[in-house]
Formats: structure tokens, sequence, C-alpha cells
């Protein structure tokens, strides 16, 4: 039985095979941005001839295809409608030309303080229609505690639209002008995603794969099934630094405060652990112009990789963060610190005669010893990730709480022990430990970490159940469930309920998971009270599937 | 995105598990739709703005304010410690240049907590504005401080707190103390002998609204701040003005209470009272934090909120524009002498029985002032609590004159010797010597 795992990174195309006893197969190739699909399909090739395809049983793949189609905005227009109501001017978060804002709002209970103005509904529909828009977003405020609203306008637009996202489908979690890009976001890339999709399935036809399970890679470190993908493109976006995180997972076992660096070419990427389990950003991440609601491990990149240039400013050398060509080892003009490592025997690779020349002219020509100009360069960009690694951990240990319990607790983050991977991560390895003092590993197949995670992370999900017993309603935003409850409905049940719905949820994505993976991130139960009685009770309960790996390779 | 014209901090601190009791006003649920709306609006999201977590205020941060018999940590809970906390990183945020401005909007309130305290007033046990202003001059400096108490309850701790403190203004805007608890917070109580003028009582009539409010800031809070120059505006903000408010009858609205802030732009809000957590609170808070951030904040608008309804007749109006030339004029040509306490020998005297509404006990104290030529005066307090044991506090404040320190300690050696009291405590900010004596 395999498992595989394929990261479609900037420079290449990773893939691994990892069967019962290890890493069976493993391929590198280079990625072709004008043509992802060809890329995967090479790799998937060569695997494919190293391994016996019937013993495969699952692709996990990790792709940059929904985030580049963002960044370099090729995507298609979206009739974006909203309904605000008092607040921030709704207009402040204008996605895109074809955006309605429509009369109408809830309270943060979810009642009903304004009716939607079917009229001007109506009104924004033609346009849109008349502009050519075949795929909606519809977001109201406060919607993930009454959907109805968003529900309404999915039904006038009807027949005009190839897809629409309701935003309380995205995520429970409140947060309208992130609900509008995430689903703004989600609409743009849902016809590129799909026929990508449609790809891969025909692809896997091809090579007799097509009953092999695939998933793809999510920012939080899980996985999805392809399926359910195509509804949730969005939250396919910067999955690449999580599988890297997860590569971690699979090859280390980690259980302390640590750092974790992938080092690539231009960037170093900086993720924490808080005790054994990577850190999430507590909002989402962000995209383009806008901050979204797609759930990401807490990852923190800098400008200084392998490929950053050395430079002079002031009489002071420094590194990065522009990238300006290949190293010299590998034919370019500038010295980078990969040169710098290759002086100081660091590294070996490239062109080492070529190398070594040129850095020795660019040290004279700066007036200084070639020696003095590595180690500065190298000074320097440990300086920098030790720097920014201090700040990040600052800013986590600020991080707001909001219970006297979680505050006086006090659980600050200590990293003990660092892990590096990518390219640079041996060469780097004992000027990162001279810095900072800390345990620091490279583990093996570093360089070939983040496939290997993309195989073995697991599918995560994650839900968000809310209830007001004083109305009598439970409510999972996410799954559209609602519910009545009775009213002396208490915390235990929504939990229970919660982690129910979860698991069932995940059963419905033919994902079967055994529960303890299952955790309740949060939860909590206000009593409601009305003059001096109390006449119910707010509950909220947060509940996710780990983010992590099926098991570790080792 | 949106950007906000002024940094802006905000410490967000719910106390989610604390309350007086379940369904006491000043409970757990309080702010829970505030969060719920300061999320929903992506309010963090916005560039300049940045929440922050809060500090926990030490005992000594409480005793350099507070006489406190027994002793702080028998009155402050931890809720309490970590509100006023709050209230601390706000003012280190903005004294430390991290941020211009800074919201704490924290629970429990401190504006009722007096001078000394042995309990706990109108939800209050701890004055946690006034252990700020502290906080501040002990660590960046001495600072001239106005505070401006925009709850609709009368501030008769921060009062009490600055009664003798020319450095200190304090102005409380608030519903009139004939209809409302705690039943003080007339023009005349203008501030103690060495301190006249520079407390400043506007009550106003049930019912003001957003015209009334902006009326008495133009025409007589600015003009007193223009003159007072202030280092640091530091705002009380209670929420209890609202039209929807249980507990009080005014008319005040989310709008209304973003444009005061907007024209009073104070360096530091500190929330206060505000109990219509469903209706107001939310839409008042956001309203606040954008006018504070320099956001516009046009938008925002509560449920119900009838602008025309809500208007105070032309009466109401001619009253309180009367209110605001009188105020105005104690300001400015404070009176020859304090409203409250005897002049006996060179101390100035006053008896006082003050009640602790939220425990039901009362507390007879005596507290004099050393009317010294030099300086603001040595102060001293004896106190009682019914059916308790004496105390006894003595402060030598920053600017003390030679005279008044020595003063000080042989006092306080007399009060030992003399064991009459079961506590002493001794808040010396000249030297920052802190003691505390018994048991």
């Amino acid at each position: 039985m395999l498992l595989l795992g394929i990261d479609v990174g900037g420079t290449h195309t990773d893939a691994v095979a990892i069967g019962p006893d290890g890493l069976e197969a493993q391929v590198k190739v280079a990625t072709d941005h004008d043509n992802l699909l060809s890329s995967i399909r090479n790799s998937l090739g060569e695997i494919v001839r190293h391994t016996d395809p019937a013993r495969i049983k699952q692709l996990n793949l990790s792709t940059t295809l929904s985030t580049n189609s963002i960044v370099e905005g090729n995507y298609e227009d979206v009739g974006v409608i909203v309904s605000a109501g008092p607040g921030l001017d709704p207009h402040s978060f204008m996605t895109c030309k074809d955006f309605h804002v429509i009369p109408g709002s809830l309270d943060h209970r979810g009642s009903e303080t304004k009716r939607l103005d079917n009229l001007s509904l109506e009104e924004a529909i033609v346009s849109c229609r008349n502009a050519g828009i075949k795929v909606y977003a519809a977001v109201t405020k406060f919607s993930p505690r009454n959907p109805a609203h968003e529900k309404s306008i999915e039904l006038a637009i009807g027949d005009n639209s190839d897809f629409t996202t309701l935003g309380h489908q995205l995520t429970g979690r409140l947060n309208f002008p992130r609900r509008i890009s995430t689903a703004f976001y989600n609409c743009a890339v849902w016809r590129v995603f799909n026929k990508f999709a449609d790809a891969i399935a025909d692809t896997l036809d091809e090579m007799g794969l097509g009953q092999i399970k695939v998933n793809i890679l999510k920012a939080d470190g899980g996985t999805m099934p392809l399926d359910l993908s195509r509804k949730v493109p969005v939250q396919s976006i910067f999955s690449g630094p999580a599988a890297s995180v997860m590569g971690i997972i699979a090859l280390c076992n980690i259980t302390h405060d640590s750092i974790i660096y992938d080092i690539g070419g231009t960037t170093t990427d900086i993720a924490i652990f808080a005790g054994g389990s990577p850190l999430i950003e507590q909002e989402g991440i962000h995209i383009g112009s806008h901050p979204t609601l797609v759930r990401a491990l807490k990852v923190h990149s800098i400008g200084i990789g392998g490929d950053s240039a050395i430079s002079m400013f002031n009489e002071k050398v420094r590194v990065g963060p522009n990238r300006l060509g290949p190293s010299i080892a590998f034919g370019g003009e500038t010295p980078t610190l990969t040169d710098a490592l290759i002086w100081k025997e660091s590294c070996d690779c490239g062109n080492i005669e070529r190398s070594k020349t040129g850095f020795t002219s660019f040290a004279a020509k700066n007036g200084l010893e070639p020696d003095e100009l590595a180690d500065q360069a190298i000074g320097y960009a440990v300086d920098k990730i030790h720097d920014s690694t201090r700040s990040l951990v600052d800013e986590i240990n600020q991080q707001p709480v909001y219970t006297i319990h979680e505050l006086l607790e006090n659980r600050k983050i200590i990293p003990r022990k660092i892990y590096i991977m990518g390219g640079p991560a041996q060469a780097m390895k004992m000027d990162v430990f001279r810095k900072f003092r800390l345990s620091t590993e490279v583990p093996e197949n570093y360089d070939v970490a983040n496939a290997i995670g993309a195989a073995l992370t697991r599918t995560t999900t994650e839900l968000e159940l809310f209830a007001d017993t004083e109305r009598g309603l439970m409510f999972i935003p996410s799954l559209g469930h609602r519910e009545n409850v009775p009213r002396n409905y208490k915390l235990e049940d929504a939990e229970k309920d919660a982690m129910n719905h979860l698991l069932a949820h995940l059963g419905e994505m033919h994902v079967a998971s055994d529960g303890s993976n299952a955790q309740i991130t949060s939860s909590s139960s206000f009593n409601m009270v009305n003059g001096t009685s109390t006449v119910g009770r707010n509950i909220r309960v947060k509940c996710q599937i780990k983010p992590g790996v099926d098991r570790t390779y080792s | 995105m949106l950007k906000a014209d002024n940094s802006l901090g905000i410490i967000f601190f719910p106390a989610f598990d604390w309350a007086i009791s379940p369904t006491h006003p000043e409970r757990e649920e309080r702010l829970l739709y505030t969060q719920d709306q300061l999320r929903e609006e992506g309010l963090f999201d916005i560039e300049g703005i940045r929440e922050y977590k809060p500090e926990v205020a030490c005992s000594e941060d409480i005793e350099r304010v507070h006489f406190c018999f027994p002793e702080a940590e028998a009155i402050a809970t931890r809720s309490h410690c970590i509100s006023a906390g709050g209230a601390i990183k706000a003012a280190k945020l903005v004294m430390e240049g991290e941020r211009k401005r800074a919201f704490a909007l924290v629970r429990p309130p401190g504006h009722h907590a007096m001078k000394t305290v042995q309990g706990s007033r109108g939800f209050c046990a701890i004055n946690i504005e006034a252990i700020m202003c502290e906080y501040i001059r002990e660590n960046y400096g001495p600072k001239r401080i106005a505070i401006v108490d925009t709850d609709c309850h009368h501030g008769d701790g921060t009062q009490d707190v600055y009664w003798h403190d020319p450095d200190t203004l304090f102005i409380s805007l608030h519903q009139d103390g004939r209809t409302l608890y705690p039943g003080t917070g007339f023009p005349k109580e203008s501030g103690g002998p060495k301190a006249l003028g520079r407390t400043v009582n506007i009550p106003l009539p049930p019912g003001t609204s957003d015209d009334g409010f902006m009326m008495v800031m133009e025409k007589a809070v600015m003009p007193i701040l223009e003159d007072f120059k202030p280092d640091l505006i530091i705002n009380s903000a209670g929420q209890d003005n609202h039209f929807t408010d249980p507990i009080t009858n005014m008319n005040f609205s989310a709008q209304g209470y973003a444009a005061l802030n907007s024209m009073l732009k104070p360096d530091i809000a500190v929330l206060e009272g505000g109990y219509a957590i469903q209706g107001a609170l939310p839409y008042v808070n956001l309203g606040i934090s954008l006018a504070m951030a320099g956001v516009d904040y046009s938008h925002v608008r509560e449920p119900g909120f009838n602008p025309k309804a809500l208007k105070e007749s032309e009466e109401v109006m001619n009253y309180i524009a009367t209110i605001c030339e009188g105020v105005k004029d104690i300001y400015f040509n404070p009176p020859a002498k304090s409203s409250e306490g005897v002049v006996s020998g060179n101390w100035s005297v006053r008896h006082r029985n003050i009640f602790y509404d939220t425990e039901g006990f009362t507390e007879s104290q005596t507290e004099s002032l050393l009317l010294c030529e030099n300086c603001r005066g040595l102060l001293k307090v004896e106190t009682q609590r019914e059916g308790g044991p004496m105390g006894f506090g003595l402060e030598i404040p920053a600017a003390a004159c030679e005279s008044c320190r020595n003063q000080g300690y042989s006092l306080l050696e007399e009060a030992q010797v003399k064991s009459r009291y079961r506590y002493i405590q001794l808040i010396n900010r000249k030297d920052k010597d802190y003691l505390r004596y018994g048991f």
C-alpha cells in the first residue's frame, strides 16, 4: 500500500511514494508554471515507473494553482452581493467592480433588524447578468448566526449562476470583511480550479489510477477530498508552507515548543510549534490585497534564502531580500548566501571553483577579505532569521486571551528546539545553532520533506456550533445545519453534538476517523439575562480534526 | 483596506469567567456581543488598530492610590487586578509611543471606588482610571491629567481620589444625582481647599440626548480643557447614557458617543458602566473605537435608533445651557472655600459616612488635609467599617515639602505607638515608600 505526495513548488515539483517501510520513490522535476498539470503528470509518471501502481491507495496534492491565479489576478469576474446593516461602510471592502450592497440587516444574535430589500437585490442581479457574470458570492453580516438573508440572495440569483458561494458555508467564524473576500476568491478561482480537478481525474484515469483517492492540501496542514475541494477551492491557497511543516512533523518527533525553518531559494519560512502542535493563524491568511478567513498554519516568511543576493550598503554586508539570478555556483553573476556557504565549505553544490573565484573578486572589489565577506553575509542572514523569529514568538505570546483563567495561566511559548529543512538546511545548521544555542536538527530527506508531508497529511475539518436556548435553536453554519433544541440544552450537549456532526461530516467525505484526532478547541456558555432572570444560554463550541500526519515516517 | 488616522490599541478583556452574581448587570455576558460585533466588523484588520492582552496590576499599583483596609488583596479579586492591568497596559502603549491612543475595554469598572476602600461600591472595588493615572505619574514623571467621565452615574470615586489634587482635572457628565445612584455630583462639589475648581460636575436632566451632550462638550468641557492644558486626556467611557440602558434614563446614542469622542480626542479611554449589553454596548463600543482611531463611524447605528424621537425639548436644552454657564464659572472663578470640610487648626477636616451598596455596610471616615503653604499637603484618613477595626491612612504627595514629609513620618510613628489602629497604611509618593502595618 502506497501513499503518494506531490508538492508543486515555485521551482520544483517534488513527488514521493511512501510504503509501510518508508520512502519507496522520490522525484524532483522542474515546475512549468504555464502548465502545472504537465509537472504533476511528469512527476507522477516517474513515481509510477518506480513503483507498483496497483499498490497506490491515495494521492495527496499540494498545488499553487489557486494561489497563483489569485496573485496574478488571473480569474473570472464575480458578482459580489452583500448586505451589511450598521457598522463600517461595506464599500470599504469592495473586492471587485460588480459589488452590490443591498439594504437589510441582522444583529449579533441573528435577529432580523431590517428586511432584505428585494428590489435592490433584483437590480443588482440584473446589473451582474448584463455584465456577463456567471459566478456569485452572497455575504451578509452575521450570517453565521442566521443564514436567511444569504439564502434569499441565492434564491434570487437562481439560474443566473454557474456557481454561488454563501458566506456562512465557508466558516462559522465571525469577520464580515474577510468573509466577503474569502467568498469572492472562492468564486474567482472556482472555474479554473474545477478544470484542473477534471484534468487530474482524467490523467489518473489515463494512467490507470482512476481508483485512488485524491486529496488536496489546505493551508491549515490538513487535506480535503478532491470532490469537496471543487466547492471550496479557496481552501487550497498557500498549502505549500503547510506541506513543509507537515513534512517536519512526519520526519521528526516534535514534543517541545519548537521553531521550524524551511530555508528555500528566495525565502525562509518560519513556523512555531507549541508543545508538539503547529500554531494556527487566529483569523486566516492574507492573499492578494485582502485578508481571508482561510484557516492556515502560522507561517512567517522573510526574504532570506540560498539565492538571496549579497550586497554592500554603507560599507556593511547585507543579504537579500532581493534575488538577482542564481548563485555564482549555478551560473549567476552576483554572489549569494549559497556562495558564502560554499566559500566557508559548509556546502558542496554547483560549480565550486566558479563560485569561489566570483566570490573572491566581489570581496576584493569591496575591500574585504573573502572570509570576512562570507562571515558577515552568513552572520547577517542568521541575525535576520533570529530577529524575525524573536518578534514572531513575542507576537504570539502577546495574543489576547479572554478569561482570567487563561491570562493567569500565562502559557508562554519558549522554544527549546530548532528544526531546519530546505536546500541550504544542512549548510546553515551550525551557524543557526551558534546564534540560538538551541538544539538544532536537520532531518534526513530534508530536501523532499514537503512532499513527504503532503503524502502523510490527514484530512481535517473544523466546525463551530452556536446555540441560543432562549430561541431554542442550535446552528452549525459551515454545514448549514439548524435544529431546535430544548430550553435545558447545555454546554455538554452542545459539545457532544458538535463532535458528532464533525465525525459525521468526515463520514460524508468518505474519510474514516476513529475520533481520536477530533478535539474541542473552545467552548463557552453564557447566561442570557433579561431584567433579573436568566432567560437562556448562549453557547459556542468549536471543534476540529487536529492537523497532523496519519503516521510518522521513520 | 481601511487605515486608521490614529493608531489605536484596544485592550479587550471581557473576563468571560467572572461575575458578581449570575444575574447581576455586571456579568459575564456583558461584553459578549461587543466581542461579536468587533470581530464581525473586522475591526482588528483595520491598519493601525491592534488588540492587546491586559497586564495584571499588583498590590503596589493599587496601594499607590488607595488606602485599602484591611489590604489590597482582600478588596480586589483577580478580575479587578486584570481590569486595572488592562488600563495600565493602555497607558503603557500610549506613553511608550507604540500607539497614539488606547481603549481599555475591560470589566469590572472602577469609578465609584474612592480613595479609601473597604469593599465594593456600585460594582466597583478599585478605581482603575486612578490606578492607571498614578502608574503613569510613577513611571513617566509628573503629568497634568484631565479625566472626563462620561458614565451616566456620577464618578464619585474618581472625584474623591482627586479631590485634593490640583494637577488632575476631573470633569463628570452624568444624570442628575437627584434621580440616580450615587446621588452626588452637583456643581458645588468643586474640589478640596487646595484644588478648588479642579472638580467639575455637570449634572444633566434625564432624557438628555445627543444635542444636549454635544452642547455640554462645546460650551463647557472643551473651553475648560483648553484652559487646563492637560498632558493627557482620559475618558472614563461609561456607556449607560444610552437610550436603551436598563438602569438609567438618558437618551444618548452610539452616534453621539462617537461624536463626543471625536471632539474630546482622549489619549486613553477606559470602559466604565453600560448595561444594555445587546442593544447598546456593541454599537457604542464600535463607535468609540472608530472615533478614537479616526475611521468613519457614520454608518454605526443601533437598532431602534430614531434621532427625532430621542431629541430633548427646547426647555431641556435651555436648562443645559444654563448649567454649562454655571460650571464654566466654577472652573474659571472657583469659590474661595471648599463645599466640604471644616478648618480645624491648620487641618481641613471632613467626616463622612460612606455606604457600600454592593456589600451593604457603612464606613465612617474622618479625612484631614494639612493646609500647607508650600505643597499640596499631607493627607490622613481615619476609617472604620461598622463594627470593624480602625484603620489609618497617610499620604505624602509626590511634590511634598520637607516639612510635610517629616510630619508624615512622625504621624506614622505616633499612630504605631498609640496602637489605636488595627491597620496602618503609608503612601509616600515622594520617596516611593509604601508601607503597611497590621493584620
